[in-house]
């Protein structure tokens, strides 16, 4: 530590009188007080005491208006080295304060978690209609939807369900009245997609559908849909398999290995499923795939021309396909997901892992 | 390129009007940027005749006229009765009248003043019907002590636009670079003529050529540089008498922007805008040996151009010079020393064909940039200089008292001929996606000038014509079809052409909402809508029941999701977590009236809502958090977000004092007078069946109202570039008085120096008395035209204090 030198025999060789005691025995003093100075608050202190106009120092230049006049300039000099040595003492303690308060008044705890924001979730049934849509829109596709609460024709009849036809059957309804009932489908909304316009038509109509279901691990008394339809000139059965290959590509990865199998809707002929390699055992056998090795991820087919012709469409003129997706399936599939009802209890815990 | 379409009407007749036609031009390429009506400001001004004069009774200086302006009709009446100051009105003479109704361009007593409307007036005592105008008011000049004598052949009556030759309309064309040969009237008339079907009638000279006087004894041509020149004709016309052009000549310059000099010089600029060749006139005296040589200049020559300006050549710059000295920059000046004067007696036109580059690199290196020289380098026609060169001998002829030397010098080295390209209609038609025949074709290109030779096996072998440099291969002339035939009458195909007009074709509609909320820390759920029928009932009286419910508690569809989202607030605090911030996009539905419209099923309506629930801790709890419950104003925090997000300022909050059956501290919102929905706090009696404890806030919004954005693009507004002033004020009122009230009235106080105003603070207690508090903003003032002094602060500052303390009984509280 570094303190400008005071010339002590200086101060005790000419000055023998009381304000030259009162300078020595004042360094003294002040040299100990500056030694212990350890807070901003102890600093503060030796300021005042000392430094301060009413302070130790200022009070001898107090005492010196009463010093002869012929000693005033030698006592003036004296007392201004003495005042800018206990200055240095003050500049010094300082100076030793602040270098050690950063490092040891505060400690920061680094690892204290940051300040939390909340983070929102977005419903994996959501995340897994947005990435369909999206495909579906980027190959131009638009986006239309219809009503969940329909009527029979709309349902049933203008999709080639005859009245008390089988085929019914297939979907267990909820009615709210005579004629009047919760889609089973997202497909009405092709008809009434397809009566309002002229193809060239492209869109997908995602919705959610309703069954009366005993609800278990597998079934819902509700789910979504993402339905297709494509009608033009010329549309074919090569172009749909080559969308749904493209899609399926797109959305479960383009090493996929598919099949397309023939099935029946009443309101497309041909009618195809296709089936994915289980990618949760890569086609070997899982209780997911029931070890077939298959999981069937989509319905399709041509638009069957009475449809066509409900809809004022001459099927001559116009072809189309169309599909279906099942949102949920697709879901509970993607993410592993043991049991669909966990899908609709929204539990903080399940949502805040997607 | 300025079109007059007065001028125009001289090679194509059309009955369609100018807009019409302009949009015809624009379609096929030749983009119509403004239509200009020349006479526009003199509508209401007539020729008319002064057939009485006598003095004002009550005043010195006027007189009162009797004017014929022999309008049909009854009202105004054929001769007006004028008041007028001019000194120099006389009987007889022929007047500009401005009609009752017409805009005078000037006023005579003040300058500066705006066009002024005549109206009737009396003045001092006596009715005047009009003004006989000045030659200052009508602003063709600066004559302002008399009034404008016409001429007195002119016709009473006649529209003062049509008088003095202004009823003309001028198109300003924007010409692309590949198209010279609509530089010219001639050449826009053929485009016009081949999209209306009409003839083309291009002016058939014959030329009256005196016997005697041969050119060739007179002027011989030598083309040294053959590169840059590959023609040169010219005419020679002696015994002209120089002076002004006609009055026809110089109005059609003027239209198209041309300012008249004298007739020689006005003719070649009259023949190039006509027909698009440049042509120029030397002063044939002045050429010394009988003789034009063509070459380049040799580096570092001087030569003064005829706007008096020195250039220094380089050895590229192609020169026209006589047999001792250069005359002229070739194409893109001529010189002062063989510059037409008024004593100019002979003529010597020169029409050229110069090489494009030649001259556009020349015109770079001088800075100079002419008419000339503007057509030159993009390609003339060649094969057009005879032409141009006839044309203005036969006007210097006419116009000029010239006599037209016997033939022309027309030196042409290198024979520049037409191109022949064979165009297959199976690839016009697969170009185009048409399935146009060889006889349309056949009949979009003859009217342009591209002639068709042969027609084999659906090849055609086409001619294409001089004057259109850009046509050079196949694809041209298929651009030539599509443009003729119209684009719009080419379909418009996609692999197939979805209308995706009413659909969506974001991935995500209301994707915009979700990514907020999930921004501002909440979780979305899917919930079921199937709910209990007793529990709906709650919620609505119009409730749609199930026949056939699976269970009891599934037995109708929901009316609003807040009982959906009651439902997952209750599994959620069943199993522990009770902070919650959730969201929901779905429907709900009720029963309506059957004749109700706008529902696919008659007596069922769907709407699609925003549900929004805050439950338990207002921050994210932490070892610095607070344990703070969430209150109304997190939820009214986060609707005015959302609202200012999507639907900026749109929006408006009601107070309802709360009456809802299922909450309180209800607070509506409208959109534009429209309900979009509501925010509240869920009533005790309500949440005790739903087994909740903790308090819970929701919001219902419709976000089909949200959604239904009438906005395009935002526009840009500018921030101001001048320093913001911040003002806190602490106002002490009534304990009822409304934060919203307080603050509107600052605001509007404020006007537009108060920039932004934030509620920062609340008190109640003491010091001040009770059914007191004390209300904190803090104001921003700022100008967007000028940095604000202290003084205008204050005075902004103490006009809202002296207001708010009338209006509401405010007091600025003393810090
Ligand atoms: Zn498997």
């Amino acid at each position: 530590m570094f303190y400008p030198e005071y010339n002590k025999t200086f101060a005790m060789a000419e000055f023998q009188d009381s304000l030259a005691q009162s300078i020595t025995s004042l360094r003294a003093k002040a040299e100990e007080a500056a030694r212990t100075i350890a807070t901003t608050d102890a600093l503060e202190k030796f300021r005042i005491e000392f430094l301060a106009r009413k302070g130790s120092v200022g009070q001898l230049f107090e005492e010196l208006k009463s010093v002869p006049p012929d000693v005033k300039p030698k006592y003036g000099k004296l007392l201004n080295e003495f005042r800018i040595f206990v200055d240095a003492l003050y500049q010094s303690a300082k100076t030793k304060i602040e270098s050690t308060s950063a490092e040891t008044d505060t400690f920061i705890d680094l690892t204290l978690p940051g300040r939390g924001l909340p983070l929102g979730t977005r419903h994996p049934i959501t995340q897994t209609l947005d990435d369909i849509k999206s495909i579906f829109v980027s190959m131009g596709f638009g986006v239309v939807d219809g009503p969940e609460i329909e009527d029979d024709y709309h349902n049933f009849e203008a999709l080639n369900f005859p009245p008390n036809h089988p085929a019914r059957d297939m979907q267990d309804t909820f009615f709210l009245d005579k004629d009047v009932l919760l889609r089973t489908h997202t497909s009405p909304v092709q008809i009434r997609v397809m009566k309002e316009r002229r193809p060239p038509l492209r869109v997908i109509m995602p919705g959610r559908v309703y069954r009366n279901e005993a609800i278990s691990a597998r079934s819902y008394c509700l789910f979504h849909q993402v339905e297709g339809l494509y009608v033009d000139r010329n549309v074919s059965f090569s172009e749909l398999k080559g969308t749904l290959v493209a899609f399926a590509r797109a959305f479960y990865g383009s090493s996929l290995k598919y099949k397309f199998r023939p099935s029946f809707f009443p309101f497309t002929e041909p009618s195809l499923e296709m089936d994915i390699t289980c990618f949760l055992c890569s086609g070997k056998g899982c209780r997911v795939c029931k070890q077939s090795g298959w999981l069937e991820v989509l319905g399709a087919g041509m638009v069957h021309p009475n449809v066509l012709r409900n809809v004022g469409y001459d099927p001559e003129e116009f072809t189309g396909y169309a599909f279906g997706i099942g949102v949920e399936r697709t879901t509970i599939l993607r993410h592993n997901i043991p049991d669909i009802r966990l899908l609709f209890e929204n539990d903080m815990r399940f949502l805040k892992q997607f | 390129m300025r079109l007059s379409i007065k001028w125009l009407r001289q090679y194509v007749q059309f009955r369609i009007s100018p807009e019409d036609l302009g949009q015809r031009l624009t379609s096929v390429g030749l983009e119509v940027e403004s239509i200009e009506h020349l006479g526009k400001v003199f509508d209401g001004f007539v020729v008319g005749e002064v057939i009485r004069v006598r003095k004002h009774a009550n005043a010195d200086k006027l007189t009162v006229c009797e004017v014929d302006v022999r309008r049909k009709g009854t009202s105004p009446a054929s001769v007006l009765q004028i008041v007028c100051g001019a000194p120099n009105v006389q009987k007889g003479q022929k007047v500009a009248v401005g009609l009752i109704g017409a805009v005078v361009p000037k006023n005579q007593h003040d300058p500066e003043a705006q066009p002024f409307v005549l109206s009737k007036l009396k003045v001092r005592g006596e009715e005047s019907n009009g003004m006989i105008c000045s030659e200052y008011e009508l602003g063709l000049g600066t004559d302002a002590n008399g009034i404008l004598v016409l001429d007195e052949t002119a016709n009473v009556g006649t529209p003062l636009a049509e008088y003095f030759g202004l009823n003309d309309i001028v198109f300003e064309i924007g010409v692309t670079p590949n198209r010279p040969d609509c530089l010219s009237h001639i050449g826009i008339a053929r485009e016009v003529a081949a999209i209306l079907r009409k003839k083309l009638a291009i002016p058939k000279l014959k030329i009256r050529e005196e016997k005697k006087s041969n050119i060739n004894e007179s002027i011989s041509i030598k083309i040294e540089n053959r590169r840059d020149c590959a023609r040169y004709s010219a005419r020679l016309v002696t015994g002209i008498n120089v002076g002004p052009s006609p009055v026809w000549m110089q109005t059609s310059l003027k239209a198209v922007g041309i300012r008249p000099i004298n007739n020689i010089v006005d003719i070649t600029n009259y023949v190039m805008i006509e027909c698009g060749q440049p042509l120029h006139a030397f002063d044939y005296d002045r050429i010394q040996g009988k003789q034009i040589v063509v070459r380049s200049a040799s580096e570092g020559e001087k030569f003064i151009t005829l706007d008096q300006k020195e250039h220094a050549l380089s050895a590229s710059t192609l020169m026209i010079c006589d047999a001792k000295k250069p005359i002229a920059i070739a194409g893109v000046m001529g010189g002062m020393n063989s510059e037409i004067s008024n004593s100019t007696t002979s003529v010597l036109i020169e029409s050229a064909y110069f090489d494009p580059a030649s001259i556009r690199k020349t015109a770079k290196e001088l800075g100079i940039s002419s008419d000339a020289a503007y057509r030159f380098e993009r390609g003339t026609d060649p094969n057009g200089t005879r032409f141009a060169a006839d044309r203005a001998a036969e006007l210097m002829r006419d116009l000029a008292d010239g006599k037209i030397h016997k033939g022309a010098v027309d030196e042409y080295p290198r024979k520049i001929n037409e191109r022949n390209i064979d165009v297959r209609i199976s690839q016009v038609n697969r170009v185009l996606g048409t399935a146009l025949v060889a006889s349309d074709v056949k009949e979009y290109l003859l009217p342009i000038g591209i002639r068709i030779l042969k027609n084999s096996k659906g090849r055609l072998k086409c001619i294409a014509p001089t004057f259109r440099p850009d046509l050079e291969q196949e694809i041209d002339i298929i651009e030539e079809i599509a443009r003729i035939h119209g684009y719009a009458n080419i379909a418009d195909k996609m692999v197939s052409a979805i209308d995706f007009s009413g659909m969506t074709t974001s991935p995500d509609e209301f994707h915009e909402i979700r990514r907020f909320l999930e921004g501002s820390g909440f979780s979305e759920v899917v919930t079921n809508s199937l709910v209990d029928l007793r529990m709906a009932q709650m919620f609505s009286d119009r409730v749609v029941s199930i026949l056939n419910p699976i269970s009891k508690d599934l037995s109708a569809m929901r009316p609003s999701s807040v009982c959906s989202m009651l439902q997952t607030v209750s599994h959620n605090n069943n199993y522990g977590t009770k902070d919650l911030r959730l969201f929901e996009l779905g429907r709900t539905y009720e029963t309506v009236r059957k004749e109700e419209k706008g529902h696919p099923v008659p007596g069922y309506a769907e709407k699609e809502v925003l549900a929004l629930c805050l439950s338990g801790r207002r921050e994210h709890r932490g070892w610095d958090s607070s344990d703070k419950g969430v209150d109304i104003y997190d939820m009214k925090g986060v609707v005015e977000a959302l609202l200012n997000k999507i639907l900026l300022d749109k929006f408006h909050f009601i107070y309802y004092d709360s009456h809802s059956a299922l909450t309180e501290q209800t607070i509506a919102v409208e959109k534009n007078g429209t309900y979009v929905g509501f925010l509240g706090k869920v009533k005790a009696e309500l949440l005790r069946k739903f087994s909740i404890e903790n308090d819970v806030y929701v919001s219902e919004l419709n976000v089909q109202v949200l959604v239904q954005s009438d906005e395009g693009a935002r526009s840009y507004s500018p921030s101001s570039k001048f320093p913001i002033v911040t003002r806190d004020l602490a106002f002490v009122v009534e304990r009822n008085v409304l934060a919203e009230d307080l603050q509107r009235r600052i605001v509007k106080i404020g006007g537009k120096l108060l920039a932004q105003i934030v509620l920062f603070d609340i008190f109640e207690g003491k010091p001040l008395s009770e059914n007191k508090k004390s209300l904190a903003f803090s104001l921003q003032l700022n100008s967007s035209e000028k940095t604000l002094t202290e003084e205008e602060v204050d005075s902004v500052v103490n006009g809202i204090v002296a207001d708010v303390h009338n209006t509401f009984g405010a007091e600025l509280r003393s810090s």
